[in-house]
């Protein structure tokens, strides 16, 4: 059997990290308005009005920045935000558990290479 | 198919916040032992960014519905189910906190079925698929392992439904499944195309086959 491994190759993360800022930046204004499948069923069955927000508080809410003009900045912006706080936060807790799990590791003699 | 606060009723809701946080602290504690090497963690962060990004496209499938990308299968299939469901979690908090997508006392809900289901389910079916059929026909196995991801997550939602007594379990099923098996095929589309591109053969197993 064959096995596959998650590519180490710079240019291929580089390539999927242009995507992921063009899909963020620049594609995510005209993505469909409609319903998703979820909020179709809700309507369909009668039940869409029983959803609500428990908090108002969210800094951008339905993925629009406030306070600029034009909707496909809005939008456009907060995917990058999005983006950005979401690498963010990924980077820095896996790291941490990384990290600890190498200090653990260092204390008892190791447990050889940990294989997914 | 984020659900949305006011869904699902506070016995639903608690059991979910519950168990959704048990596999969340479970998964960390797996991933803890399971990074390989510090290189993996900007691919991970990476990854992340990516079905944040993607889960932004909705896209029309038909009677004025759309459907978007969730991303558990794709990042299970490159990074294994622990993984897989500790960025999933991190993407639904973040788009409860900061977005309002999603709701706060069902975060548990969508982390236990658009996470830990749709990771495992796709996991799961791709490792069983790959194994069957001794590494050949990869391309068909992402593409059945990440569609069934999102029926496997719509059924997980719709359950919860039925259990809150929001919707009848028949109708909740027939209805989420029905939707969720035309936006399972954006899944597979998207899970084939990223996971082909940067999953290559393992060298360590080609000089294994060579030492053979």
């Amino acid at each position: 059997m064959s096995e596959f491994q998650v590519t180490a190759r710079k240019g291929k993360w580089i390539v999927l990290l242009v995507i992921t800022l063009v899909t963020a930046g620049l594609l995510s204004p005209w993505a469909s308005p409609h319903p998703d499948g979820l909020e179709r069923v809700a309507k369909d069955h009668g039940f869409i009005d029983q959803a609500g927000a428990v908090h108002e508080w969210a800094p951008i809410p339905d993925y629009e920045v406030a306070g600029i003009p034009w909707t496909a900045v809005r939008v456009g912006l907060a995917g990058v935000i999005g983006a950005g706080i979401m690498a963010a936060v990924l980077w820095v807790s896996i790291k941490g558990l990384s990290s600890r799990r190498g200090k653990a590791n260092a204390q008892s003699h190791g447990d050889g290479e940990g294989r997914l | 198919m984020h659900i949305p606060d006011g869904f699902l009723d506070a016995k639903a809701w608690m059991t979910t916040t519950a168990v959704g946080a048990a596999a969340v602290a479970y998964s960390l504690n797996k991933t803890k032992l399971g990074i390989s090497s510090s290189k993996q963690v900007p691919m991970v962060a990476l990854i992340g960014s990516f079905v944040f990004a993607a889960q932004m496209i909705n896209f029309p499938i038909a009677g004025a519905t759309s459907g978007h990308f969730l991303g558990g299968a794709l990042t299970s299939i490159l990074f294994g189910p622990w993984i897989g469901t500790i960025v999933m979690a991190a993407v639904l908090i973040i788009q409860a906190l900061v977005f309002q997508d999603g709701g706060i006392t069902v975060l548990g809900a969508n982390i236990l079925c658009t996470g830990f289901i749709g990771c495992f389910v796709g996991y799961g079916v791709y490792k069983a698929g790959m194994k069957l059929f001794g590494g050949k026909g990869r391309i068909f196995i992402t593409f059945i392992a990440s569609w069934l991801s999102i029926v496997a997550a719509s059924a997980g939602v719709a359950l919860l439904l039925a259990w809150s007594g929001t919707f009848e379990l028949g109708l909740a099923l027939k209805a989420m499944v029905g939707w969720h098996m035309l936006i399972g095929i954006g899944e597979g589309v998207i899970t084939t195309l990223v996971a082909g591109y940067l999953l290559e053969r393992s060298k360590a197993q080609v000089k294994g086959a060579a030492l053979q």
